[in-house]
C-alpha cells in the first residue's frame, strides 16, 4: 500500500487533505457531507510491552488510525519506525481512503505503526513486538474490519511481519484467518503477481495514456528514475514490449543511451553488484554515458517515469524537463509548483494516486483470493489488474473532460465523489 | 430443522382472485403429482419461522408512533432465506406468509441456494419524511437483527423500498456486528456492494424464457408479434431486449394507456420517450388505445409484466397468443390457467419467467461474499446460463409428466426442497 508524500513536516494530514479539500469544493460537495472526512473515524493507541533478549522490558507505542469505512472494511499498512508520528499515519490513512475509492476497491483507508527501530531489535524481539501489537488490536483487526498490509511491497522483513500478524490473529480466533493481512508470503495465502504489480499497473496506465493523448509513434522512448521494484520491473517489462529505455538510475548515478539501453544486462549487473556503478556497457560498442541522476531527468524522451523519491521534479528543474508525458511511479515525485508549470507547458502528468495503484489492487486481489479459498492463475491476475487500472483511468478521463481540470484534480475529485456518495447513502448511524 | 414460532392467528384472505390461494392450489396439484407424503406436505405448507416486531419511531413533529413489522421465513432447508421487504399500509401477516412461500419455490426452480422469506412494515411511505423512513428502516433492522445475516436471511427491495433502504439496512447491520457486512442484503447501490446488471435482470430473464420457449414451439422470432403489458423494469427491459433479438413488438402499455404499431415499435425510441415523458401518452409513431383490450390483440407472444390477475376467466377466451410469458407475479388466475392449458397455449409461469431478479440478487450475495465484482458481461452470461438450464429442466419435467409448464415448475421446485428436507432430517 502507498505511503503518502510528506509535504510539510509539521502537519502532514492537513497538507495532504488540502488537495482533496480543493477537489471537494470543485465538485460542489455539501460541506456537511464532507466534514466527516476531515477527521479520522477512529484512532487507537496501545502500549506494546516486549521482553528483550537480555531480560529487560521495553514498552513501545503502537497506533492504528482508521480514516473512513463508508466503502468497506479498513485497509492500510503497518509501519515500524523510531520517528513515526501520529499525524503522518492520519495522512497515510486518508490517502489510502482516496486511493481505494479511485481504484474502486471496496475498502476505507487506515494506517498503523509501531514506534520502534527495527534495526536495533533481534528477529525474536521483532516477532514478540509484532505479535503483542496484533494481540492488542484484536478487537479491531479482521477481514471485514481492518486489513493490514506491509509497509514495503515484497520486502522480506515486511512479509515476515505480515505472517506473524496472520498467525497471531488466527490462533486467537481458532481458524486460519488469512484474509486479515495481505502481502503474505506465497504458500501462506500470498498472491501471485504482488511483486511487480506496481510496474504492471504503470504499464497499463502508460499504454492507455499514450493512445488517449496520441503522443508517440511505434517505439516510444522512456527514461526511468529508480531501478528497484518499481523502476527496475517497469524497465524490464517495457523493454520486453519494445520500448526504447534511454535512461535508468539509482542513488549513485544514471546510465543513458540515446538508442536504448540493454535492460536485461543492466539489471543483471545490478543484481550482481548491488549498484549501477561501473556498468561496462552492453559490449556491442554502443555508448552508455554515465551521468548524474539530475541530468538524466532533463534528457529528451517521450516519457519520463520518476519511480524513486518524492520531489524529484520541482520548480528548480521543471523548465528543463524534455518529456511529453510524466508517469509518477514514486509517491509525490512532482512538486505542486512543478506540476502547474508542466501543465502550462502542455506536459501530461499521470498522477501517482492512479499510476502506482497496482500494489493497492494486488492487496485487494489477495484478500479476495483468501476469501474465495482459491488462488488465481497469473493470467487471471494480470487480466483483472488490467481491468481495474483501465476502469479507473477511463473514469478519470471522463471526469477530466466534464470539468476541464488536470488529471490529478480529476482523480482526486473522483475519489472524493465516491466516498461522499457511499457515506451519504449509508447515512448516520445512531 | 423446522423449529419456529407462530405469533399471530391464521386469518386467511378469502378472495376468488387471491393469487396466494391460486399458488396454494398449484402447490396441491404439484404435490399430488409428486405423490408427496403428508408429513412433508405439512412442513412445506407452514412457514419455518415468523417474527413480528414493534417499531417505535420518534416522528418529525416530536410525537412517537409505533409501527408493526414482520419477517416470515418460509423454509431454510436449501440455504439462507431470501426475500423482499415491503413498506405499505395494507401489509398483512397472511400476505407476507404467502409471498415468503412463493420465494421458496422461485429460488428452488432456478436452483439457487436459498429458502424463501418475506418482510414488511405496515406504514404509508407517502406520508413519511425521508428521515422517518430511515428511522423505521433502522429500527426494523435492529428488531429482526437476530434472524438476519448473510448465512441466515438476506432481504431485498420490494414494494416501496429501494437501493437507499437497502443501504440503511446494510449500514445498521454492519454497525451492530462491528464489521462491514454487505452480503446481508441485496439490491444495494453499486458503490456499496451492489451488482452490475441487476436493474435489468428480471427483464433479461423474461427475454431468455421467451426465446427458449419459442425454440421449443418451433416458431420463428422474425414472424412473431409480441404484446407486452407494462413498460417498467420488467416489461420495458424485456421488450427492449426482445427487439434487439429480432422480435417484432407490436404493443406495449403503461398504467395510463396502450400503444400499438402492427409493423413493430421502434423500442429504443419508445424507451427514450418514456425516460423523457414518464408515460407513453403522445408517443408519435403508433396508435393509442385504452388499456382494457390490449391482452386480446392478435399476437403470437403475450407478456403480462405489470400486475396480478390480468388474465382471468372473463377474458381468457379472447386471448389469441400461442405463448404467454409471465413477467409479473400471478398475472394468470388458476381458472384462466386451466383454460389456456386446454387451448394448447404454452404458459411460462412467473416463478420461472421472472426469476432473473432473484438470480442476480444471488449473484450480488456471491460477489459480496468473495469481495470481487463481476463485469456486466459476466453477470449476464451467468444469468443466461441459469435461466436457460432452469427452463430446460422445467420443460423436460412437463414433457415427462405430461403436465403444464406451471405445474412442472412447481413439481421441480417442491421436489428439490422435499429432497433436501429428507436428506437433512428433522433436527432435534
Amino acid at each position: 500500500m502507498p505511503s503518502t508524500p510528506v509535504l510539510d513536516e509539521e502537519s502532514p494530514f492537513a497538507t495532504m487533505m488540502s488537495q482533496f479539500d480543493r477537489a471537494a469544493r470543485h465538485l460542489g460537495v455539501n460541506a456537511d457531507e464532507y466534514a466527516i472526512l476531515r477527521k479520522p473515524d477512529r484512532e487507537i493507541r496501545v502500549a506494546v510491552p516486549v521482553r528483550m533478549d537480555d531480560g529487560s522490558l521495553s514498552v513501545f507505542d503502537g497506533y492504528r488510525v482508521q480514516h473512513n469505512q463508508g466503502l468497506g472494511p479498513f485497509i492500510g499498512p503497518l509501519c515500524a519506525s523510531p520517528d513515526l508520528k501520529l499525524d503522518e499515519l492520519r495522512a497515510l490513512a486518508a490517502w489510502t481512503t482516496w486511493k481505494c475509492a479511485l481504484m474502486n476497491i471496496p475498502f476505507g483507508g487506515a494506517a498503523g505503526g509501531i514506534v520502534v527501530d527495527t534495526q536495533k531489535l533481534s528477529e525474536s524481539e521483532l516477532e514478540r513486538t509484532v505479535r503483542r501489537y496484533a494481540a492488542n488490536m484484536l478487537g479491531t483487526i479482521g477481514p471485514d474490519r481492518d486489513v493490514f498490509t506491509p509497509e514495503v511491497v515484497a520486502d522480506m522483513q515486511a512479509n515476515q511481519m505480515m505472517a506473524w500478524m496472520m498467525d497471531t490473529v488466527s490462533v486467537h480466533v481458532r481458524y486460519a484467518e488469512t484474509a486479515t493481512v495481505t502481502g503474505k508470503p506465497m504458500g501462506l495465502g500470498g498472491t501471485i503477481g504482488h511483486e511487480d504489480a506496481v510496474a504492471q499497473g504503470l504499464k497499463v496506465i502508460l499504454q492507455l495514456a499514450l493512445s488517449r493523448f496520441d503522443i508517440c509513434g511505434e517505439k516510444p522512448s522512456i527514461i526511468i528514475q529508480g531501478v528497484g521494484r518499481v523502476g527496475g520491473n517497469l524497465a524490464r517489462i517495457l523493454y520486453d514490449d519494445g520500448y526504447i529505455v534511454r535512461g535508468i538510475s539509482d542513488v549513485h548515478g544514471a546510465l543513458f543511451c540515446e538508442t536504448g539501453l540493454n535492460i536485461p544486462k543492466v539489471l543483471a549487473w545490478r543484481a550482481e553488484h548491488g549498484s549501477l556503478r561501473e556498468y561496462p556497457g552492453d559490449g556491442k560498442g554502443s555508448p552508455n554515458d554515465i551521468i548524474r541522476n539530475e541530468e538524466m531527468l532533463t534528457r529528451p524522451c517521450d516519457i519520463l517515469a520518476p519511480c524513486a523519491v518524492p520531489n524529484a521534479i520541482t520548480s528548480r528543474n521543471a523548465s528543463k524537463i524534455n518529456a511529453k508525458l510524466i508517469l509518477e511511479g514514486a509517491h509525490g515525485p512532482v512538486s505542486a509548483r512543478a506540476d502547474t508549470e508542466l501543465s502550462e507547458r502542455g506536459v501530461y502528468v499521470i498522477p501517482d494516486i492512479l499510476a502506482n495503484a497496482g500494489s493497492a489492487v494486488a492487496d485487494y486481489f489477495e484478500w479476495v483470493q483468501n476469501r474465495q479459498g482459491m488462488s488465481w492463475l497469473e493470467v487471471v491476475f494480470a487480466k483483472r489488474l488490467r481491468r481495474f487500472m483501465t476502469e479507473a483511468f477511463d473514469s478519470v478521463i471522463e471526469l477530466q473532460d466534464e470539468h476541464d481540470v488536470s488529471l490529478r484534480m480529476a482523480a482526486n475529485m473522483l475519489a472524493v465523489d465516491r466516498v461522499v456518495r457511499a457515506d451519504s447513502l449509508r447515512g448516520i448511524y445512531a | 430443522m423446522s423449529g419456529g414460532t407462530v405469533v399471530a392467528n391464521e386469518q386467511s384472505l378469502q378472495d376468488e382472485l387471491n393469487p396466494f390461494l391460486a399458488m396454494a392450489k398449484r402447490f396441491d396439484i404439484a404435490s399430488d403429482q409428486l405423490g408427496l407424503d403428508h408429513g412433508v406436505r405439512e412442513v412445506l405448507r407452514r412457514p419455518d419461522r415468523e417474527l413480528s416486531v414493534a417499531i417505535p419511531i420518534l416522528m418529525d413533529d416530536a410525537t412517537t408512533r409505533v409501527f408493526t413489522g414482520y419477517r416470515v421465513q418460509h423454509n431454510f432447508s436449501r440455504g439462507p432465506c431470501k426475500g423482499g421487504i415491503r413498506f405499505a399500509p395494507d401489509v398483512s401477516l397472511d400476505e407476507v406468509r404467502a409471498l415468503a412461500a412463493w420465494m421458496t419455490w422461485k429460488c428452488s426452480v432456478v436452483g439457487i441456494p436459498f429458502g424463501g422469506a418475506k418482510g414488511g412494515v405496515i406504514c404509508d411511505p407517502r406520508e413519511l419524511s425521508q428521515g422517518e423512513l430511515e428511522r423505521i428502516t433502522r429500527r426494523y433492522t435492529a428488531g429482526i437483527m437476530d434472524i438476519l445475516g448473510p448465512d441466515r436471511d438476506v432481504p431485498a427491495p420490494d414494494m416501496n423500498t429501494n437501493e437507499q433502504t437497502m443501504a440503511w439496512i446494510m449500514d445498521t447491520y454492519s454497525m451492530h456486528v462491528r464489521k462491514t457486512t454487505t452480503a446481508v442484503v441485496t439490491g444495494k447501490p453499486i458503490s456499496l456492494g451492489g451488482s452490475r446488471g441487476r436493474a435489468e435482470a428480471t427483464g433479461r430473464g423474461v427475454m431468455i424464457s421467451t426465446r427458449d420457449a419459442m425454440r421449443k414451439l418451433g416458431l420463428n422470432p422474425a414472424e412473431a408479434r409480441v404484446v407486452v403489458q407494462g413498460s417498467g423494469n420488467v416489461g420495458g427491459i424485456a421488450a427492449m431486449l426482445l427487439h434487439r433479438e429480432g422480435y417484432r413488438i407490436i404493443s406495449i402499455s403503461d398504467m395510463y394507456g396502450t400503444v400499438l404499431n402492427e409493423k413493430g415499435l421502434d423500442m429504443p425510441a419508445v424507451m427514450a420517450w418514456l425516460r423523457e415523458h414518464r408515460r407513453l401518452e403522445g408517443y408519435p409513431d403508433a396508435d393509442h388505445m385504452p388499456n382494457g383490450e390490449q391482452l386480446e390483440l392478435p399476437c403470437e407472444i403475450l407478456i403480462p409484466a405489470a400486475t396480478e390477475n390480468q388474465i382471468t376467466s372473463r377474458n381468457v377466451d379472447k386471448i389469441k397468443a400461442k405463448l404467454v410469458v409471465e413477467g409479473a407475479n400471478g398475472p394468470t388466475t388458476a381458472e384462466a390457467s386451466r383454460a389456456l392449458d386446454d387451448g394448447g397455449v404454452m404458459v411460462v409461469p412467473d416463478i420461472l419467467a421472472n426469476a432473473g431478479g432473484v438470480t442476480v440478487s444471488y449473484f450480488e450475495w456471491v460477489q459480496d461474499r468473495m469481495g470481487y465484482f463481476w463485469t456486466e458481461d459476466v453477470v449476464n452470461s451467468r444469468l443466461e446460463q441459469i435461466m436457460a438450464t432452469s427452463f430446460e429442466d422445467v420443460y423436460q419435467m412437463s414433457q415427462k409428466r405430461k403436465v403444464s409448464m406451471r405445474i412442472a415448475a412447481y413439481m421441480l421446485a417442491i421436489d428439490r426442497v422435499a429432497t433436501v428436507y429428507r436428506l437433512r432430517g428433522v433436527f432435534a
